[in-house]
């Protein structure tokens, strides 16, 4: 089909923006990734902007030797994987149960969801009830308060909400269960949504500090944004002991944001290419006669 | 005595099967047929149930004087003392406005943001080019508020990005973060550039969705892009669209505080000053938990009302709605 | 189902909420009148001098307050040493230092709290006075000879009453200064001063001229460009008119969290943000800002902009501290290179009431918890926290470590071991005093004799502390005013708009957006905000305590 000359002027118009949306969004990244390898003085003074000026590891060689670092990393990690399992398979269950116009009592339960979204009962309550399970100091701490994000749960059941439900009769009148229906022909559709909640649910619990915070108290058992977050408190509190600091320190304490910033987002930025893969468009959908 | 009550509990719990309602029989006939659907409901209710509804209790505390270190739902009842104390707190009605004020303005700059981005996105051919841009823009998501709001205290500084352009231009510096006008815009500014290309991957999602045949059949028809774009990308993606809006005008009283703390200063606290920076500083002379719980209620249960009612609406004049 | 599922919620509910109920109920209160005299046999013969150790041996929690500079590692030097000398081992709950208040908090109001509650500074401790969770130590320090000791020798009885709480008791043991540890103050460019023989100043007025002949050397230089006015505890010039209010007889910046400043004359308390001496030095700022001495931005920029400033040669003062001058210092040698500056701390100058700085010789320490009365060991902990905190030899360990091991004493001077350095203080070595060891922490080591402070300090920071203390004076702190919870309550509602209104104004009256004709409207618009009812609360407290103290 020929196209307008109007849309020809629209693509390249668009390009521009999307160029300058790229500008606004990736210099500052970069910029924050040159501080990263960049000395203190040339950071105090300024004349840091995409390159690393007076190049200097320093930060990064002392927080990569510290043992603790690499405890914290892999308790991230861990508490990540297991956290975003769990999660995914609670709110695929519910929203899909409650996607279903048969259910009885549905909009009783999707009230019950969405109330819990703005109402809860603080830090201490949460804190005790978390105690008197026992589950303090354990990883259950880390990935069951937080398994079903309402917020998510809610998008993913208006993804099945908007399946046909042609494909679901199709099925049943073959004999395929619930659970097989589920996991044979609506898991595989949702390809998108799932790539999209896997990221979404993974990337929050890969930042999060503040479980851990509340419900961990030994050191061995961080993940490393508590350590990281508390490295940058210490580098940056104003606390004088009433001796000299060390040169390190106060190189250290110059780029430790960008630093802890770029090690941060690094394994996120590594997984991402996969997960885009599967924002593939065009599944299987036409094949179903409306 | 009892035993005449035990022989009445008796007579009643008999007669139960035999008088049963219409609704209690298709209830049972449908736990039987469909066990399984009702199955995948159990985990995640007792989850809301234990780890949701167990610990809203605390907020009794709102009624109760709380002192830290004793009894955690408080020492006795004091009724509405707290409620009334925040209502006549002519700075909380302030800060109230403020985040009213500030969450309107988020939502209307940095909702419609995500969705431009996907669909401009959405008309770009070269796949590489695609994957590029989404990439960049997501970026700043990743940004910790440290970071971004030392970045914004540099790019607004008198020798900073935003004065040497006006320099450039002629005008003279002005010293933004001193200005209480200027905190929203740019605070606004700051969030629709942290979130605009991390929401779009939602949207992006959603476009995977829609049925190419739709735009084949469309483009036999005539229609030019931009018409297609209006009668069936964004039908396409229009519960997905109402989703969000519902949930966002849900949370309009939720500012975020690490930002504005970091940023706000008290020459431009007029503006800036939201409940939750508002309540930080009175936290720290006092630590009152009972009136911060007190607001915290009023804060869900306007977070309550904006979603039913906008669900309500949405669902009479869109057919779509949360449920 | 659904109305099935709503009664079994509906139910676990009210039992929970019931139980708990009931379950406050019961727990007792302690009534701080009738127990005085602690549990346990405590040390025989403890006294001043001795190293304190258990008969047996004993377990104390304790929190830790874990930084992440020397991250906590139960194999220390430190733990195992204090276990050999006093037979008490310590139980530690790790907190990161980042959120430490927090967690403290949250450990408190859940009942879950240590024993012991280190990390804690004078006023942190009030919210948990109320509900009887803190023990009031002032009842027991009669058990803790180093701590009365030293309150003795140094005569800070007047400051530890500050301390002192509605029912005329205290909760915090706080770590005890031999001498007031005075630390922000100006720093300038000595060289460019010297350069045009321009003198030290010794007074603002002569800061000011100071800086007026800078600015006609160097027109295009604004040459005082300040920080920490949004870092910290926010504050317009916080650091800056905390070490200059009092030099003009008033408070201000971080050295007040309410504007609440006692009037000898009158024998009760004002509020200072409504004072003439406020106003006058916020005019003496003001000048320096009409006059184009002082950067306008000082009051909003963040420290990394105004310290880019001054290191790259674009300022020449700016406020800091022992540990900023150093840093600044190490930047500049890089930016301008070495030898071709020099900058120093100044004393802090003297203004129209003195040569006069306030500060309190107490600094953070512990809180107790108050379940400790019950343990059968009490009197032991209470002697352990008196050696490990109050002693000399606690202290010393605390903070240089083992003799032979990590230090040792040459002429009566403490240095480190050749293999262990600290801050600097010994780069050649490779083990690091806190990370390896333990010593020298957050957590234990504060406070204590000049000499054992001043041991870590290098000699700049030596000669500039000698300076102040000989021509400084340090003015007297003011009484304490406790209130009762429902008074307090009230109280910081009323106080936490009047604060926001002072600082607002701060900042307008000294960048001149705000004209000093306008002084009066703004003192009404204070008592619009309720000021006199604020002060009044204050003055009410401070007549009660001064009752029941006589």
């Amino acid at each position: 089909m020929k196209e307008t000359k109007s849309y020809k002027v629209f693509k390249v118009v668009n390009v521009i923006i999307l160029l300058l949306v790229v500008y606004i969004t990736l210099f500052p990244f970069l910029n924050v990734v040159a501080q990263s390898f960049s000395g203190r003085a040339q950071i105090e003074a300024g004349q840091v902007t995409l390159i690393p000026k007076g190049f200097n590891v320093l930060t990064y060689k002392t927080i990569l030797h510290d043992k603790t670092f690499w405890t914290s990393y892999r308790n991230t990690i861990v508490y990540t994987v297991v956290a975003t399992f769990i999660s995914i398979v609670m709110t695929t269950m519910f929203a899909y149960v409650l996607s279903k116009k048969r259910l009885i009592g549905r909009k009783f339960f999707t009230s019950l969801a969405i109330f819990t979204m703005f109402f809860n009962g603080g830090l201490i309550p949460n804190y005790i009830l978390i105690k008197t399970l026992g589950m303090t100091n354990t990883i259950w701490a880390m990935v069951i308060p937080g398994a079903i994000s309402i917020f998510n749960m809610l998008i993913m059941k208006s993804f099945f909400e908007g399946m046909p439900e042609e494909l679901e009769e199709a099925a049943s009148i073959d004999g395929s269960t619930t659970y097989g229906t589920l996991v044979r022909i609506i898991l595989p559709l949702s390809k998108p949504i799932l790539a999209t909640m896997v990221l979404f649910y993974a990337v929050g619990n890969w930042n999060s500090w503040f479980g851990a915070f509340l419900y961990l108290d030994k050191s061995n058992m961080f993940p490393v944004t508590l350590y990281l977050r508390n490295l940058l408190a210490g580098a940056t509190s104003g606390q004088s002991a009433g001796a000299t600091a060390a040169d390190d320190l106060t190189q250290i304490g110059a780029n430790i944001k960008a630093v802890t910033m770029v090690l941060t987002v690094l394994p996120i930025l590594m997984v991402y290419p996969f997960v885009q893969k599967y924002f593939v468009s065009g599944i299987m959908l036409g094949s179903v006669k409306q | 005595m009892k035993q005449i009550i035990e022989v009445s509990k008796q007579t009643q719990e008999l007669q139960v099967p035999i008088i049963t309602t219409p609704k209690r029989s298709v209830v049972l006939k449908a736990l039987k047929k469909d066990w399984q659907l009702y199955s995948l409901l159990v985990l995640p209710i007792i989850y809301l149930v234990i780890f949701k509804y167990i610990p809203m209790i605390g907020n009794i505390i709102a009624f109760r004087r709380f002192m830290p270190g004793g009894n955690i739902f408080g020492e006795e009842w004091v009724g509405f003392r707290y409620i009334q104390m925040f209502i006549g707190d002519a700075t909380f009605w302030h800060v109230f406005k403020n985040t009213l004020i500030m969450s309107s303005l988020t939502l209307l700059v940095c909702f419609p943001a995500p969705i431009i981005i996907a669909l401009l996105l959405n008309e770009v051919q070269s796949k590489k080019f695609k994957k590029f841009v989404q990439t960049a823009s997501y970026l700043p998501h990743f940004l910790s508020i440290v970071i971004i709001s030392g970045m914004i205290l540099q790019l607004t500084a008198s020798n900073g990005a935003l004065n040497s352009l006006i320099e450039f231009f002629g005008g003279k510096p002005i010293l933004f973060m001193q200005d209480a006008n200027w905190f929203r815009p740019i605070y606004v500014g700051s969030e629709a550039w942290q979130t605009m290309g991390w929401g779009a991957i939602l949207y992006l999602a959603a476009l995977t969705n829609i049925d190419e045949s739709l735009y084949e059949a469309a483009k036999m028809d005539g229609a030019n892009r931009w018409k297609q774009t209006i009668h069936i990308t964004i039908p396409g993606i229009l519960p997905t669209i109402i989703t969000l809006l519902i949930l966002n005008i849900g949370s309009i009283m939720a500012v975020g505080f690490e930002k504005v703390l970091l940023l706000y200063n008290p020459l431009n606290y007029e503006t800036s000053d939201v409940i939750s920076t508002y309540l930080y500083r009175v936290g720290l002379q006092s630590s009152n938990f009972s009136y911060a719980t007190a607001i915290g209620l009023f804060e869900s249960i306007i977070g309550l009302i904006l979603v039913y009612s906008t669900n309500f609406l949405s669902k009479k004049y869109t057919d779509n709605g949360l449920w | 189902m659904a109305k099935i599922l709503k009664k079994l919620v509906f139910l676990v509910a009210i039992v929970t909420a019931i139980s708990s109920l009931l379950a406050g109920c019961s727990s007792d209160k302690s009534t701080s009148s009738t127990a005085s005299s602690a549990k346990g046999e405590g040390m025989k013969g403890y006294a001043v001098g001795k190293t304190f150790k258990a008969d047996k041996p004993l377990t104390f929690t304790t929190m830790y307050n874990d930084a992440a500079w020397y991250p906590f590692n139960k194999d220390w030097l430190l733990w195992s040493e204090i276990t050999k000398r006093t037979n008490v081992t310590l139980k530690q709950t790790v907190v990161p230092m980042s959120d430490y208040g927090q967690k403290r908090s949250l450990l408190i109001s859940s009942g879950d709290a240590p024993l012991l509650i280190p990390k804690t500074y004078p006023g942190e401790e009030s919210p948990f006075v109320s509900s009887g969770a803190i023990l009031p130590i002032s009842d027991y320090v009669k058990y803790m000879p180093n701590f009365k000791d030293k309150v003795e020798k140094w005569k800070l009885q007047p400051e530890l009453d500050r301390l002192k709480q509605a029912d005329g008791k205290y909760y915090v043991l706080p770590g005890l200064h031999e001498d007031v540890w005075p630390d922000y103050t100006l720093a300038i460019r000595t060289d460019i001063f010297a350069k045009n023989n321009i003198a030290i100043p010794k007074t603002w007025d002569e800061f000011q001229a100071a800086l007026k002949k800078l600015k006609e050397v160097y027109p295009n230089v604004t040459p005082f460009s300040d920080r920490w006015s949004t870092s910290g505890a926010a504050s317009p010039l916080g650091a800056l008119l905390q070490y200059a209010a009092p030099t003009f007889g008033t408070v201000g910046g971080w050295g007040t969290t309410n504007y609440i400043q006692f009037d000898k004359d009158k024998g009760k308390f004002i509020f200072a943000g409504a004072t003439e001496n406020y106003k006058q030095m916020l005019q003496y700022f003001n000048g320096l800002i009409k006059e184009g001495l002082m950067d306008k931005e000082s009051l909003s920029q963040s420290d990394d902009t105004a310290k880019e400033k001054f290191v790259s040669g674009k300022s020449f003062v700016i406020s800091s501290n022992s540990q900023e001058i150093v840093a600044m210092r190490d930047s500049m040698n890089k930016t301008l290179g070495e030898g071709k500056f020099s900058i120093a701390k100044i004393d802090v100058p003297g203004g129209p009431k003195g040569n006069v700085i306030a500060g309190s010789r107490l600094e953070n320490g512990l809180m107790i918890n108050a379940k400790a009365k019950d343990d059968p060991h009490f009197k032991e902990l209470l002697q352990f926290v008196d050696w490990l905190w109050y002693s000399d030899e606690g202290q010393e360990l605390a903070k240089w470590g083992v003799e032979g091991t990590t230090y040792k004493k040459e002429n009566g001077k403490r240095v480190l071991m050749p293999d262990v350095n600290f801050l600097g203080l010994n780069p050649a070595g490779k083990k690091d005093l806190r990370v390896d060891y333990g010593f020298g922490t957050g957590s234990f080591a504060y406070g204590g004799t000049t000499d054992l402070l001043q041991s870590t300090m290098s000699d700049e920071e030596i000669k500039f502390q000698g300076s102040m203390h000989q021509n400084k004076k340090v003015l007297a702190a003011d009484p304490p005013y406790p209130m009762e919870s429902v008074d307090q309550e009230q109280a910081t509602l009323l106080s936490t708009p009047l604060t926001d209104m002072v600082k607002q104004n701060t900042a307008k009256f000294i960048l001149g957006t705000r004209s000093f004709s306008d002084w009066d409207a703004y003192v009404s618009e204070l008592k619009a905000k309720g000021m006199d009812k604020y002060v009044d609360l204050v003055n009410k407290a401070y007549k009660e305590y001064k009752k029941k103290s006589n």
